[in-house]
């Protein structure tokens, strides 16, 4: 597959990083030099350099028979005129980066199918409704939903008084015949080995580990994890930025009560006028005696989200110190993601990633659906649409040649959500959820074709 | 002499001729009344008409060779000019009938007709010759049409007093643009004030006045004036309900933003029910409406009044639209009196005294502090309770649901300050020049907030002849400072509009 990747910014950087991975054919379009010379000796793939808008770059980048074109440059305009030009010019797909989401509420009504851009995707709304929906759920670290919540995957630290701790998959299957969840991915205190559990893995404590799970399976899952709910209303939000004002807009709609602290006076002011209901505060949020005077420990959560990564994880470091529950910090170098879960941050959000894994699904083969990416986990979680010609339909789920290190979380028939167990019967029109290890990607995806 | 401020001193004079002919003008419409019921003075009105033409006509020529570059300063002092020029020529028709002999009554009841106040030196209206009274009335009818192109566009370009905040065309936080063209849109204005004018003249007169009663009256009600042709003023028709609900009806309209006005006649009702002003307004109105009416039928007894209440509909109706007429009769600061509101209970005297402060809407012909400011003073001293607890929290005032920007709010903060300022030292000159505490309270809120009667001395029962010639010159000082939103003219008196530095 031939893609091309208009900008070579963090997230252009690293899309073509995990795709050169999986050896696609990558060209990267920058005007920077020097990051197209990071990129070109840290990654096998071509660079050309010049303007994403100039015709004369992308007919050089070969764009007449390229399948795949991203353009994830800062500038949304720019993006979205790289996709008209390079759709024009016979790319088969088009994704534009955008950080203005008037763009994506209007989708339909504005056409821009019609003008070549195939998607919108806005890492900012990406990371504001991530948060949200952590908030939801804020016992776990980390969510995803599949199909609007028909079927949910939840991550979540073991502690000593889980019921499970100590015993295996098989047993905790047998003590609990009717759970409607399934484990589909381990990861050992300390370290960075992605586990896809078997009937005799063991659940042992500090073990990150991974559910699929429908909505009646979550309540079941907080019993047994002997986790409570956390019912959330206080929220502070440090940094008035794109993700921070949209998520306190989001926040507010849904009753939540928002303190935002923002440190630029003119942007503070502007958010105050756009958020009525939304208390701002103007000061530097890595001062303690203002987060002390705003009553810090009286709040559930507190989420970090200014452009500085550092400040974020010293500030929900405070926050964790002043008693908040919940912490989220946004953190954009992934260096900082192992070091961050072991000294307490609740969860870790990253744009990069976000808008990565959004994007990656248009590279999959099959029909995939939906895929996402577990944070700092070398394994990647698809959906997949069963058609009748795929090898997987009309089987039973111990039939099918599965590989050891791929796991089917769960599937989702009409809108609702189940766990499949051995003897449970796949036909076409179910979406499969899988997570996979890397190295069986290629296998499972032959599977569904 | 280097040190003072240059002004434009020959495009200033020559705007003040420009002004002076348009007066001119109108005295000869003036005069045509006068031939027209041969009331005696045709003479006399044709000669101040052509006399006043004819100063304007050679203020004009002499500066013809003017510069047209204009400084915010100039502005300052050709609105606060243009308003004693206009009240200078305007003393002319009286001086020259002999209506008024006295200069500085002419003077007080001219000016007292430009600022739109309605307080009159006459003791007898009835007796003064038809094309005089017309006369009087226009006056309020041109100060009217002064004060909304004054308050459309240019206050807000003089920055004065938060003005930018609500004026339709003023680039900022209320972006509803009318059309964007500031001479377009006082055009568009003065249509929908020409056209409302017509509209209650004709329906006075279907009610039953006399065709130059109901002229005259709706030339006073639109400028929310107060000048009647009748010694008893609106009181004369309290045998007359409809007339007196017509009344009515056009103060409120003329109380209101004529920016909406226009809306409504677009049928964009839609943003005229979501304007904060006009809510407040409008629901003020009734309450206070219902409150004095009970207290009005419970408590008074109209037979003490000087003004007779024949009650043809009932009590309870009589209560009712007595109430209504003169609590917005003094909210839109007209001063028209169905009732003296003085001899009602104690507690509705000091009432409407209050009542005074309060001024009708932004954007309209009324005086007084305006409601829109009372809001952003109100919201911002309840902001501030919050802003305690929360000291580094941005805490905006919002107006419309738009955040007001904290420049804009300090504007109008000083503004009431000064407003409160100016009242003080008004009463306190009053009291010094021989006016009882009551009077002098009364007086002082009344002249500055362009209503007309005030208490005491100066009540809904008496007028301004009894004041002696400083207080009368005081009292048009207080109606002009009103009238310009203060700092306009107040700020002509600092030294620093002065130096050049």
């Amino acid at each position: 597959m031939k893609i091309i990747i208009a900008g070579s910014g963090e997230v252009g950087f690293h899309l073509a990083k995990l795709l050169s991975f999986e050896s696609q054919d990558i060209i990267l379009i920058d005007v920077n030099r020097e990051s197209l010379i990071y990129a070109s000796t840290h990654l096998d793939i071509r660079v050309v350099r010049g303007n994403a808008t100039s015709i004369s770059v992308l007919k050089d980048a070969q764009v007449s028979d390229a399948d795949l074109f991203i353009s994830v440059t800062s500038s949304e305009t720019t993006n979205i005129t790289a996709c008209v030009l390079a759709k024009q010019l016979g790319v088969k797909h088009t994704i534009a980066r955008i950080s203005n989401t008037e763009f994506i509420h209007n989708k339909d009504e504005v056409g821009f199918e019609k003008i070549g851009i195939d998607e919108l995707i806005s890492p900012e709304s990406l990371a504001a409704k991530e948060i949200e929906l952590l908030l939801n759920q804020s016992a776990f670290n980390d969510t995803f939903e599949f199909e609007d919540g028909a079927l949910l995957m939840i991550g979540l630290i073991l502690s000593r008084t889980t019921e499970f701790v100590g015993k295996t998959v098989q047993e905790v299957a047998e003590l609990y015949p009717n759970l409607e969840y399934m484990p589909i991915a381990i990861q050992r205190y300390a370290t960075q080995y992605t586990i896809i559990p078997r009937g005799d893995t063991q659940f042992k404590e500090g073990d990150q580990v991974y559910f699929t799970t429908t909505q009646k399976g979550i309540d079941e899952i907080y019993k047994l994890t002997r986790k409570v709910r956390i019912e959330i209303k206080n929220v502070m939000i440090l940094g008035a930025s794109n993700i921070g004002s949209k998520t306190a807009r989001d926040l507010c709609n849904h009753g939540f009560k928002i303190k935002l602290i923002e440190k630029n006076k003119d942007k503070a002011f502007d958010i105050a006028d756009a958020i009525p209901d939304c208390l701002v505060i103007h000061g530097d949020g890595r001062d303690v005696d203002l987060l002390d005077e705003e009553q810090i420990c009286d709040m559930d959560a507190f989420i970090a989200v200014t452009g500085n990564s550092e400040t974020n994880i010293m500030s929900c470091l405070v926050a964790k110190s002043k008693g908040v529950k919940k912490t989220i910090a946004l953190v954009e170098n992934m260096d900082y993601f192992q070091l961050s879960h072991s000294i307490g941050i609740d969860t870790l959000i990253n744009k990069k990633l976000l808008a990565a894994n959004n994007i990656f699904r248009y590279i999959r083969q099959g029909e995939i659906v939906a895929m996402t990416k577990l944070n700092n986990m070398n394994a990647e979680i698809l959906e997949f649409l069963v058609t009748p010609k795929s090898v997987v339909c009309n089987k039973l789920v111990k039939k099918i040649d599965f590989p050891r290190s791929a796991i089917i979380g769960g599937i989702i028939r009409d809108g609702e959500g189940m766990i499949a167990l051995g003897d449970f019967n796949i036909i076409a029109g179910d979406r499969v959820v899988v997570c996979c290890l890397p190295q069986s990607i290629k296998k499972v995806e032959k599977l569904f074709v | 002499m280097s040190s003072f401020v240059k002004l434009n001193f020959k495009i200033i004079f020559h705007l003040m001729g420009l002004l002076i002919m348009v007066n001119g003008g109108f005295m000869l419409l003036a005069t045509l009344v006068s031939f027209y019921y041969k009331d005696g003075v045709e003479k006399e009105m044709l000669e101040a008409g052509l006399v006043t033409l004819l100063i304007g006509l050679i203020l004009m020529l002499l500066t013809r060779n003017k510069r047209k570059e204009l400084q915010k300063r100039d502005g300052y002092v050709i609105v606060t000019f243009g308003w004693i020029f206009m009240s200078l020529a305007g003393t002319l028709p009286y001086l020259f009938t002999d209506s008024i002999p006295s200069f500085t009554d002419a003077f007080f009841e001219t000016m007292s007709g430009y600022t739109t106040t309605g307080a009159s030196i006459l003791n007898d209206i009835e007796i003064i010759p038809k094309g005089v009274l017309f006369w009087r009335s226009i006056t309020h009818w041109i100060g009217g049409m002064g004060i909304i192109v004054l308050a459309i566009a240019i206050l807000p370009l003089l920055g004065i007093g938060g003005m930018e905040l609500f004026a339709a065309e003023a680039p900022g936080p209320s972006n509803d643009k009318l059309h964007p063209r500031i001479t377009d849109t006082a055009k568009r204005l003065w249509l929908i004030y020409v056209g409302y004018t017509l509209a209650e003249t004709i329906l006075l007169k279907v009610a039953g006045m006399t065709l130059f009663d109901a002229v005259n009256h709706s030339l006073s009600t639109l400028s929310t004036g107060g000048f009647s042709t009748k010694n008893s003023s609106i009181a004369f028709w309290n045998d007359q309900p409809i007339i007196q609900y017509i009344i009515i009806l056009f103060m409120f309209l003329a109380g209101t933003n004529f920016v909406l006005s226009y809306f409504a006649f677009k049928t964009r009702f839609s943003k005229i029910l979501k304007d904060e002003e006009f809510k407040f307004y409008i629901f003020s109105i009734v309450i206070f409406t219902i409150m004095a009416s009970i207290m009005i039928y419970f408590q008074t007894d109209v037979s003490r009044s000087s003004f007779s209440h024949p009650m043809v509909w009932g009590k309870f109706e009589s209560s009712f639209r007595h109430s209504a007429f003169q609590i917005i009769a003094i909210i839109t600061t007209t001063g028209f009196v169905s009732a003296d509101y003085t001899l009602w209970t104690p507690f509705l005297t000091v009432f409407f005294f209050g009542l005074m402060f309060l001024g009708g809407s932004a954007g309209s012909t009324a005086g007084g502090v305006k409601i829109v400011r009372h809001i952003i003073l109100i919201k911002n001293g309840w902001t501030e309770f919050r802003r305690t607890l929360h000291p580094r929290a941005i805490l905006p005032v919002r107006y419309n649901t738009k955040a007001v920007h904290q420049p804009i709010v300090f504007n109008i903060l000083g503004f009431f300050i000064l407003y409160l300022l100016s009242f003080i030292v008004g009463v306190l000159v009053f009291s010094l020049l021989g006016l009882d505490f009551q009077t002098a309270l009364g007086g002082a809120v009344s002249s500055l907030g362009n209503v007309g009667p005030a208490l005491g001395d100066l009540g809904p029962g008496y007028n301004y002849s009894g004041l002696s010639n400083a207080a009368k010159w005081w009292s048009a000082f207080l109606m002009l400072i009103g009238r310009l939103e203060l700092f306009t003219v107040l700020i002509l008196l600092t030294p620093y509009f002065w130096r050049n530095r």
